[in-house]
């Protein structure tokens, strides 16, 4: 920490603030009127706007392993990641239920040493804005080692070095009057010339990184399977929840490319949404989603991906909230956006351990 | 109003009514228009890079950096947008400038644009805080039209918010830009306010040297520049200047130093977006030889905008020290139940 090489400067900022939080956190612990209100035990039901019956009591099957979770006496409690830990502390929130297990972790962005790595590992890939490189979401299966991961660092080894053919709105605009300038005047020759050769809109086609452990199996391609809809669709108590973005960047202003992870854990079955959300203002949309279905007694998972595309006037077409004063807010909304464009391409492909 | 009247409501969280805001804006206009496009300054100033409407981390700075007019500012851009309170940072910087004009400077970023605000949030906010009306959002872009666009301290410290441009070799070539207008996609201005360095250290991997960034290249979006160590170097000495302070990208560490220190980014907005997790710093120039940069963390306030809405001072206290009698230790069970049960779950397909 650069505070360090310069001690006259006194206490830093950082260590203030650290101070602050734990001073605040010892006031709290130690008010006497915390101890004696039991409201709040009455107050666990998991999601406000009651969509969720109450569900007989089951056997307890899964395990929370973090400490810092509620503690869940088989209850139809909702169990999330605890809240960020603000002194330096290991904080990777997980769930197993049978076979399996569910964990996350969620990290700032890289710092300038982490980024050094990456450039040289990625070969040059002028990197995205935000990376939230030690962030993943990781299932698993404790049986046979098998494991699926979502990390940025395998997601940006999928983006294509090579010019991806797409250009921001005004590039031709842009282009034809440095042309012109170069003609009349002291620009020189290669300062046309485009730098480096990569996909600068991040598009990737990650589907996850698979770790076979002791397991001699693969993943099976059939397009025919289905993600099955109605086990996905009951409101059964989401016992673990997380979302995350591994990697994001607003393209220079030019829009958003972003992957985001989502994951759900229930009494029976896990879902994981991967999604890369791509949108060049004035040019395109891209939506790539992969989702990963986990049914925990078959130890069986199903792993579907789509790609969906479009231009960007027709979807602006589809928004017709009126003479809207902000008609581009919608635009940022992902699960708007997939509604309006077509499907392009989708795989699917399943593993029985 | 008086502008010290302003100050109080704008430090207390406060927004100015929309009449007081249209003759602030007009006022500053009338200042700036004067103003040359390169502002010359001396040291002691603190240099702080882009704040996105992090206004909680605006005030924070004022209580790490000093508070105007005891130290000096100048604001390397990017005021607005991202961020949830761009209507008060911005309305502050504002009645700052205008109350101590030679000890704040302002100068513009790619955001100070009527352009990017609209799709960045900054015009949303306006039309949320002033009841739908679009006449906020008209009188600070209008505003920013006036905003300088490069700044000199000790005649060797060259300050602006992105970087270098082909079309300026000289500094003079700076003075005669005609800067009253919409940032165009292209040419100086866009340069100055859009442009990355782009450092191929020996470290990168690259195996061909000849490739070695040192010059202006297109960025690969096919606008915009990057420019090498040799740009800066042919810069810094055409122009007699020693270094490059700039802002316009985000760095975990809250600064990043190119080419062995000729040109430095300074980013003021901690945990930005509100999730990045990134430290931020503000860069205290003693004289042209000594400086410091002041690392920081979010302000405590950040952590509880997004469950309370709240901005005044009070409100957070109370959540704070656990005056409140909802309040209860962090670490029960009983609290994390409840605030798990208000956490966000979705039943996504």
């Amino acid at each position: 920490m650069d505070n360090r090489r310069i001690p006259k400067h006194g206490i830093s900022m950082i260590q203030v603030n650290q101070a602050r939080e734990a001073f605040a956190q010892t006031a709290r612990a130690r008010d006497p009127r915390i101890a004696s209100n039991p409201r709040h035990q009455a107050t666990a039901a998991p999601i406000s706007n009651d969509i969720i019956p109450r569900v007989p009591p089951s056997p307890p099957r899964h395990k929370c392993n973090n400490p810092k979770n509620p503690s869940c006496p088989h209850c139809s409690a909702v169990i999330i990641p605890a809240p960020k830990a603000t002194l330096p502390a290991e904080d990777t929130p997980s769930i197993s239920i049978a076979d399996w297990k569910v964990s996350t972790r969620k990290k700032p962005i890289l710092n300038s040493k982490e980024l050094e790595d990456w450039e040289v590992i990625l070969g040059g890939l002028t990197l995205p804005e935000m990376i939230f490189g030690n962030s993943f979401v990781r299932i698993e299966n404790e049986k046979t080692g098998w494991s699926l991961d979502f990390n940025a660092l395998d997601a940006l080894k999928a983006v294509k070095m090579e010019d991806s053919g797409i250009r921001v709105s005004y590039a031709n605009k842009w282009i034809n009057s440095k042309r012109e300038q170069q003609r009349t005047s002291e620009l020189d020759e290669n300062s046309l010339q485009i730098g480096q050769h990569y996909d600068w809109t991040y598009t990737t086609n990650y589907k996850g990184t698979v770790r076979n452990g002791n397991c001699d199996k693969h993943f099976i391609q059939d397009d025919s399977l289905e993600l099955p809809i109605d086990k996905l669709t009951r409101p059964d108590p989401i016992l673990f929840y997380d979302d995350m973005i591994l990697f994001e960047d607003e393209l220079a202003d030019n829009g958003i490319s972003m992957i985001n992870v989502k994951v759900r854990v229930m009494n029976e079955r896990a879902l994981v949404l991967s999604r890369f959300f791509l949108r060049v203002d004035g040019v395109l949309f891209r939506v790539y989603d992969t989702r990963v279905y986990v049914e925990f007694n078959e130890s069986k998972v199903l792993r579907e991906y789509k790609e969906h595309e479009t231009d960007y006037k027709t979807v602006l077409g589809r928004q017709n909230s009126g003479p809207s004063k902000d008609p581009k807010a919608i635009l940022r909304d992902s699960n708007w956006v997939v509604q309006q464009l077509p499907l392009l391409r989708r795989e699917c492909e399943t593993i029985q351990l | 109003m008086e502008l010290d009247k302003c100050l109080e409501l704008l430090y207390a969280g406060q927004l100015l009514p929309e009449e007081t805001l249209r003759a602030l804006c007009f006022k500053l206009k009338e200042k700036l228009v004067n103003e040359s496009n390169v502002v010359h300054i001396s040291t002691p100033v603190t240099v702080v890079g882009d704040i996105h409407g992090q206004f909680h981390d605006l005030l924070e700075i004022f209580k790490i950096g000093g508070i105007v007019p005891n130290t000096n500012y100048l604001f390397l851009g990017d005021y607005v947008d991202r961020g949830l309170y761009s209507v008060e940072t911005m309305s502050l910087l504002i009645v700052l400038k205008l109350r101590y004009p030679n000890r704040v400077h302002l100068l513009r970023g790619n955001h100070e644009s009527r352009q990017i605000t609209q799709s960045y949030g900054f015009y949303s906010e306006c039309l949320n805080k002033y009841g739908g009306s679009t006449g906020v959002w008209q009188c600070f872009t209008d505003l920013f039209d006036f905003l300088v666009l490069c700044c000199i301290i000790d005649n060797e410290l060259f300050c602006v918010h992105g970087g270098l441009s082909p079309n300026v070799q000289t500094i003079d070539q700076i003075r005669i830009i005609d800067r009253f207008r919409e940032i165009p996609h292209d040419g100086a201005m866009a340069d100055l306010v859009w442009s990355d360095p782009e450092d191929s250290g020996s470290e990168s991997g690259n195996p061909n040297p000849a490739s070695t960034v040192t010059h202006f290249q297109v960025s690969p979006r096919g606008a915009g520049y990057t420019f090498g160590r040799s740009v800066v170097e042919k810069f810094l000495q055409l122009n007699g200047m020693s270094r490059i302070y700039r802002a316009h990208q985000l760095c975990n560490e809250g600064y990043q130093v190119y080419f062995g220190g000729l040109v430095t980014t300074v980013w003021s907005a901690p945990n930005y977006c509100y999730r990045c997790g990134n430290k931020a710093s503000i860069l205290e120039l003693y004289d042209k030889d000594h400086s410091y940069f002041n690392v920081f963390e979010e302000a405590p306030e950040n952590k509880l905008l997004n469950s309370t809405g709240h901005t005044t001072n009070e409100a957070y206290l109370k959540e704070f020290f656990g005056e409140s009698t909802e309040s209860v230790d962090m670490f029960s069970d009983e609290y994390q139940m409840a605030s798990a049960s208000k956490r966000h779950v979705e039943y996504f397909l």
